[in-house]
C-alpha cells in the first residue's frame, strides 16, 4: 500500500486471477500482458486465436460479462474483477451450444482458425438479439475476418440458431436447363 | 441437431456421394477445442523471432548483440547478415524465454540502417515502361487482316495470402525424437525440410498438424521462420516457438504476384479475333521467377497468337509463392475483360460472343444456366444507363486441369464394426478428413457414424500436399482401394462362416444382405475379428480405373451494383457453377466453392498490397490497412456443383478463385459504360472512368478494310 493511492502493481511479474468460463485460474504475468496473452500463455485457453494482435480480425474475441471484446486489446489486469467467457465455456464437443451445433450443421467454417472468434461474437449477439436479421447479424459480425471465406454458411447457422429459416437460396431454377443434373 | 435443416441449396441434392455428411470436426473447431499449431504453447518453451530489414534496402550500421544479450531471459542472438534487399528480409533471429523478454531483446538491439535507393514495382523497370514489342511477321499479318485493332494495357497488384494463422512451428523434443508442430500444406514437405536444420534424420522427426490455420500456396515451406526455430531447437535441446507476427506474415511469405499486361489484337466486326500479342510482366520481389500469369488461358479463340512473351520484373519486395490458381485470376481477368470490351466495341452481347470463342461444350451449358440464375436477361446494355446507382452483369470462366499425386490411406476395421481412415496429409480447411469419411463409408455401405479418421501427421501413411488441387483427387482412389480391401475381408469371412458366396453379399446401411436377405448386421460380422485388421490403399499417382472421366471447369456470373457519385461498388450475387467430377461431399464442396468467390471478390475489390516509392517501406502489413472482404461486402453467393456425368474426383480448390474478379470487372464495366483494367476495382478508379468517354463502339462505322475496299 502506499498511502491512501491505487496499489502498484508492477513492473515485475504480479500475481494475477481472472475468472474463466466459471473457474478461477492464477497466474503470475507482467502487467503489460494482454488478456489474450493470459488467456493463451498462462491459462492455457487457447480457443481464442492471436491473429492480428490489433483489434483488426476479431480472431481473439472473448465476452465479458456478456459483451464481446477484442481480447488481445484489453489488459489481463483490467480483466479481474470480471466474467470471462471464452469460445470454450459457451459450449463443449460434448455438450454443445446451439449456436456451435448450427455452425457444423452449415459448414460455417473451413480451416476453423476465425470459428472461435465468430462463435463468441454471434453469441454476443444472440444474448442481446435473440432473433436478429440478416443485416443485423452482417453488422454485428463485421470485425470477423475469415479468410477461407465461410460468411454466407456463418449467416444461416447464427439464423437458424436463433430459430428462425435460413437465407432463401434459390432455386431449382437451373435445373430444368442442365438435362444431366435432374 | 435433431432436425436436419431444410435443404437450402435444392440444386445441388443428390450431386455427390454425401449429401448431408457435416464436416467431422465442425464442433471441435466451433468449440474451441480444434487446437493448430499456433496453439500449441508451453509455458516452458524458448520464443524466436527474426531480425528484419525495416526499408525496402538497407545496410546495417550497428546493432547491439552485447545490450539484448544481456536483456533478462534473451538466451540466443543470432546475427548472419548486415543487409535487407526488402522490407522483412531477415538477418538473423533472437531467442528468448518468454515474448516480453524477446521484445525487450529485440529493442535492446537498437539496430541502425541506412536506408538505400530501391525499386517497388513493376514500372520501375524500363522493359515494362517501353512500347510494346513487334509481333511475328505471321501475327502481325493476322492483326493487319482484321478489320480492327485493339490495344490496351491492364494490371493487378500483389495479393497476400492473409492465412488467419500465421507460419511457423512449434517444436518439441520427445526423447530421440522432436515432434513438430506445423502450420503447413504438406506434412511431409515439412519432415523433409526441418530435419536440416534440427541436425536429425528424417527417421527422428515427427510432424503434426492435425488442424491447420488456412493455405492458400504459401505453406509449402518451413520458411525463415521455421528454419530459425529448427536451429533454436537444435542450440538449445527445448520446445520452441516459432511463429510470425501479423506483420511479418505480410511482408515475408509470400504472396500473389503483380502483373502488368499490355495486349495488341485485330477482331471483325462480328467480334473474331484475328490474331494477337499479350506482353507480360510479373512483379516478382526480390524471386527470380514465379511471376508468370495465365493469359491468354487457352479457353477462347484468339486465332494467330503471338509466343508468349513474358518477363519476370525484380524489385524490393518480398517474393511470390504460389497462392491458388496461380496466375489463374490475374489472367482471367485481363481476358475476360478484353474479351467484353471487343463484344461492346461490336456491339454483341458478351455472353454471345463467348459462345462463339468458347469451344467447350460444357462451358456452354454452364452459360445457359448461368445467365438463367442471374437474370441476364434484366443485363442494360452496357453504358446505357444513367443516375447514380447503376447495375451491371458480367460473366467470368475458369478450367483446371488434372493434376495427381501419389497417395496411400489405410483403414483399420476394429472389432466393434468402426473403421478408422488414416492418412499423414493434411486438412487445412478443405474438408479432406470429412471427404475421406464419407467415401470410405459409401463404398462399404456403412453409416458415416462408424468412421473416424486420424490425419495431419508424418507416422500415418504418406500423402500430397495440399497444392495444385490434387489431394483428393489423388486420396480418394486410394481410399476407395482400402475400402474395397476391408469389405472383402469382411465379407469373405462372413461368407465362409455363412456358407454363402461373397460375390452375392452387398451392404447396405452397415447390414449384410444377401440378395433382400438381412445376413447378418456389420458390427456383428466384424465382431468375430480376433484383433483389428488393417488394410491399404494405394494410388500410384497414374490414370487409373477410379480415376474416371471428366475434368474441372466453371462459369461465374455476377450481378453488382455501382455508387457513381462515390465510386463504390457492391458486388451482390454471384453465380458460381463449378464441374469437379464427383463431389464427395456436398456441404464443405459448396464451401470451397464460396470460399474461392469471396475470395476472388475480395481480390477485385479491396486488395492490394502498397510499397513507399520512396523508402520500399510496405505501408499495409496488417489488417486494419489491408482489407480483406468481411461480413458486411459479402455477396449473395450460389455454388453449383456440376456433376453431368463424371465419375473421377476432380480439383475443387482452386478453379472457383479463377473467374471472380473477370465476372465483377465485367459487370463494373457493364454498368458504366467504360472498363476499369486496373485490379482492386477501387472508388478512385471507377470515377477516374467515370471521367473518361463512353468505351467506343466500332461496328456502326464501316469496317476499315471494306471501307478501303469501297474507295478502290
Ligand atoms: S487478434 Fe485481436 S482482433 Fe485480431
Ligand atoms: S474458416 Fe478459415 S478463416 Fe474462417
Amino acid at each position: 500500500m502506499n498511502g491512501g493511492g491505487p496499489t502498484i502493481i508492477g513492473p515485475l511479474p504480479a500475481k494475477t486471477s481472472l475468472q474463466v468460463n466459471g473457474r478461477q485460474l492464477d497466474f503470475v504475468a507482467e502487467p503489460a500482458t494482454t488478456l489474450l496473452e493470459a488467456l493463451r500463455e498462462q491459462c492455457d485457453v487457447t480457443g481464442p486465436k492471436e491473429v492480428c494482435d490489433r483489434a483488426a480480425c476479431g480472431g481473439c474475441t472473448v465476452l465479458l460479462d456478456e459483451r464481446p471484446v477484442a481480447s488481445c486489446m484489453m489488459l489481463a489486469l483490467d480483466a479481474t474483477d470480471r466474467k470471462i467467457t471464452t469460445v470454450e465455456g459457451i459450449g463443449s464437443v460434448d455438450a454443445p451450444d446451439p449456436l456451435q451445433m448450427a455452425m457444423a450443421e452449415f459448414d460455417a467454417m473451413q480451416c476453423g482458425f476465425c470459428t472461435p472468434g465468430v462463435v463468441t461474437a454471434a453469441k454476443a449477439l444472440l444474448i442481446q438479439n435473440p432473433r436478429p436479421n440478416l443485416d443485423e447479424i452482417r453488422a454485428a459480425l463485421s470485425g470477423n475476418l475469415c479468410r477461407c471465406g465461410t460468411y454466407p454458411n456463418i449467416f444461416n447457422a447464427v439464423l437458424v440458431a436463433s430459430g428462425q429459416e435460413p437465407v432463401e437460396e434459390p432455386t431449382d431454377r437451373g435445373r430444368s436447363a442442365s438435362g444431366e443434373r435432374a | 441437431m435433431s432436425q436436419p435443416p431444410r435443404d437450402l441449396r435444392a440444386i445441388n441434392a443428390g450431386q455427390s456421394v454425401a449429401d448431408h455428411a457435416t464436416r467431422l470436426d465442425g464442433l471441435e473447431k466451433a468449440t474451441g477445442a480444434a487446437r493448430y499449431g499456433r496453439d500449441q504453447i508451453k509455458k516452458d518453451m524458448l520464443w524466436v523471432r527474426l531480425i528484419r530489414c525495416p526499408w525496402g534496402r538497407a545496410s546495417l550500421d550497428s546493432l547491439d548483440r552485447d545490450a539484448a544479450l544481456a536483456t533478462p531471459g534473451v538466451v540466443e542472438v543470432v546475427v548472419s547478415g548486415d543487409a535487407g534487399e526488402y522490407h522483412g528480409d531477415s538477418i538473423g533471429y533472437v531467442v528468448a524465454r518468454n515474448r516480453r523478454a524477446l521484445e525487450r531483446g529485440l529493442q535492446a538491439l537498437d539496430a541502425t540502417w541506412t536506408r538505400l535507393d530501391c525499386k517497388t514495382g513493376i514500372l520501375d523497370d524500363e522493359k515494362a515502361r517501353a512500347p510494346m514489342g513487334d509481333p511475328s511477321a505471321e501475327t502481325a499479318k493476322a492483326i493487319d487482316d482484321a478489320a480492327f485493332t485493339f490495344e490496351a494495357t491492364y494490371s493487378t497488384p500483389v495479393q497476400t495470402h492473409s492465412s488467419l494463422e500465421t507460419h511457423g512451428l512449434m517444436i518439441e523434443p520427445d526423447g530421440e525424437n522432436s515432434i513438430v508442430h506445423a502450420s503447413t500444406q504438406g506434412t511431409f514437405v515439412v519432415a523433409d525440410q526441418i530435419g536440416r536444420f534440427l541436425g536429425k534424420p528424417r527417421s527422428k522427426i515427427i510432424i503434426d498438424c492435425e488442424h491447420v490455420g488456412g493455405g492458400f500456396g504459401s505453406k509449402f515451406q518451413i520458411g525463415k521462420e521455421g528454419a530459425a526455430g529448427g536451429l533454436a531447437a537444435k542450440t538449445s535441446g527445448e520446445a520452441v516457438y516459432s511463429f510470425c507476427d501479423r506483420e511479418e506474415e505480410h511482408l515475408d511469405t509470400g504472396n500473389r504476384p503483380s502483373l502488368l499486361c499490355k495486349v495488341r489484337l485485330g477482331h471483325d466486326a462480328d467480334g473474331t479475333i484475328r490474331g494477337a500479342r499479350f506482353e507480360t510482366f510479373g512483379g516478382t520481389g526480390v524471386s527470380r521467377r514465379g511471376g508468370g500469369a495465365r493469359v491468354p488461358s487457352g479457353r477462347f479463340e484468339f486465332g494467330t497468337l503471338d509466343s508468349p512473351n513474358h518477363q519476370d520484373i525484380q524489385f524490393n519486395a518480398g517474393g511470390p509463392r504460389a497462392m491458388r490458381a496461380p496466375g489463374c485470376p490475374q489472367g482471367a481477368f485481363v481476358e475476360e475483360l478484353l474479351i467484353d470490351e471487343i463484344a461492346h466495341r461490336c456491339g454483341l452481347d458478351p455472353l454471345a460472343l463467348r459462345r462463339r470463342l468458347d469451344d467447350s461444350e460444357r462451358r456452354q451449358r454452364m452459360y445457359d444456366v448461368a445467365a438463367d440464375l442471374i437474370g441476364w436477361e434484366n443485363r442494360a446494355d452496357t453504358g446505357s444507363q444513367t443516375g447514380t446507382m447503376r447495375t451491371g452483369y458480367g460473366i467470368g470462366t475458369c478450367h483446371w486441369g488434372k493434376g495427381r499425386a501419389p497417395a496411400k490411406i489405410e483403414v483399420v476395421v476394429h472389432p466393434d464394426g468402426h473403421l478408422e481412415v488414416r492418412t499423414g496429409t493434411q486438412d487445412i480447411g478443405t474438408g479432406q478428413r470429412t471427404a475421406m469419411a464419407a467415401l470410405v463409408a459409401a463404398r462399404i455401405g456403412v453409416p458415416l457414424a462408424n468412421i473416424s479418421v486420424a490425419i495431419g501427421n508424418s507416422m500415418l501413411p504418406a500423402g500430397p500436399a495440399s497444392g495444385g488441387s490434387v489431394c483428393t483427387p489423388s486420396t480418394a482412389p486410394a481410399a476407395m482401394a482400402a475400402a474395397d480391401l476391408a469389405r472383402e475381408r469382411i465379407l469373405a469371412g462372413v461368407a465362409e462362416r455363412e456358407k454363402l458366396d461373397a460375390d452375392r453379399l452387398t451392404i447396405d446401411d452397415g447390414v449384410i444382405m444377401e440378395g433382400g436377405r438381412k445376413v447378418i448386421r456389420w458390427e456383428d460380422a466384424c465382431r468375430r475379428l480376433s484383433e483389428p485388421v488393417s488394410v491399404t490403399g494405394e494410388f500410384d499417382g497414374q490414370a487409373s480405373a477410379h480415376w474416371g472421366e471428366g475434368s474441372s471447369e466453371g462459369v461465374q456470373a455476377a450481378r453488382v451494383e455501382v455508387d457513381c457519385e462515390t465510386g463504390q461498388i457492391f458486388v451482390r450475387d454471384v453465380i458460381a457453377i463449378q464441374s469437379c467430377g464427383l463431389p464427395l461431399v456436398r456441404k464443405t464442396a459448396e464451401s470451397q466453392i464460396m470460399g474461392g468467390v469471396i475470395q476472388g471478390t475480395s481480390y477485385a475489390l479491396f486488395e492490394e498490397q502498397v510499397l513507399d516509392p520512396g523508402t520500399g517501406a510496405v505501408l499495409n502489413a496488417n489488417f486494419e490497412n489491408y482489407k480483406i472482404l468481411g461480413s458486411e461486402d459479402c455477396p449473395r453467393i450460389v455454388p453449383v456443383l456440376w456433376r453431368d456425368d463424371q465419375t473421377g474426383v476432380r480439383a475443387l480448390g482452386e478453379p472457383p478463385v479463377v473467374p471472380t474478379a473477370a465476372a465483377i470487372a465485367n459487370a463494373v464495366f457493364n454498368a458504366i459504360g467504360r472498363p476499369v483494367r486496373d485490379l482492386p476495382l477501387r472508388p478512385d478508379r471507377v470515377l477516374a472512368a467515370l471521367a473518361e468517354p463512353m468505351a467506343e463502339r466500332v461496328v456502326a462505322a464501316a469496317p476499315r478494310n471494306a471501307d478501303l475496299e469501297n474507295r478502290a
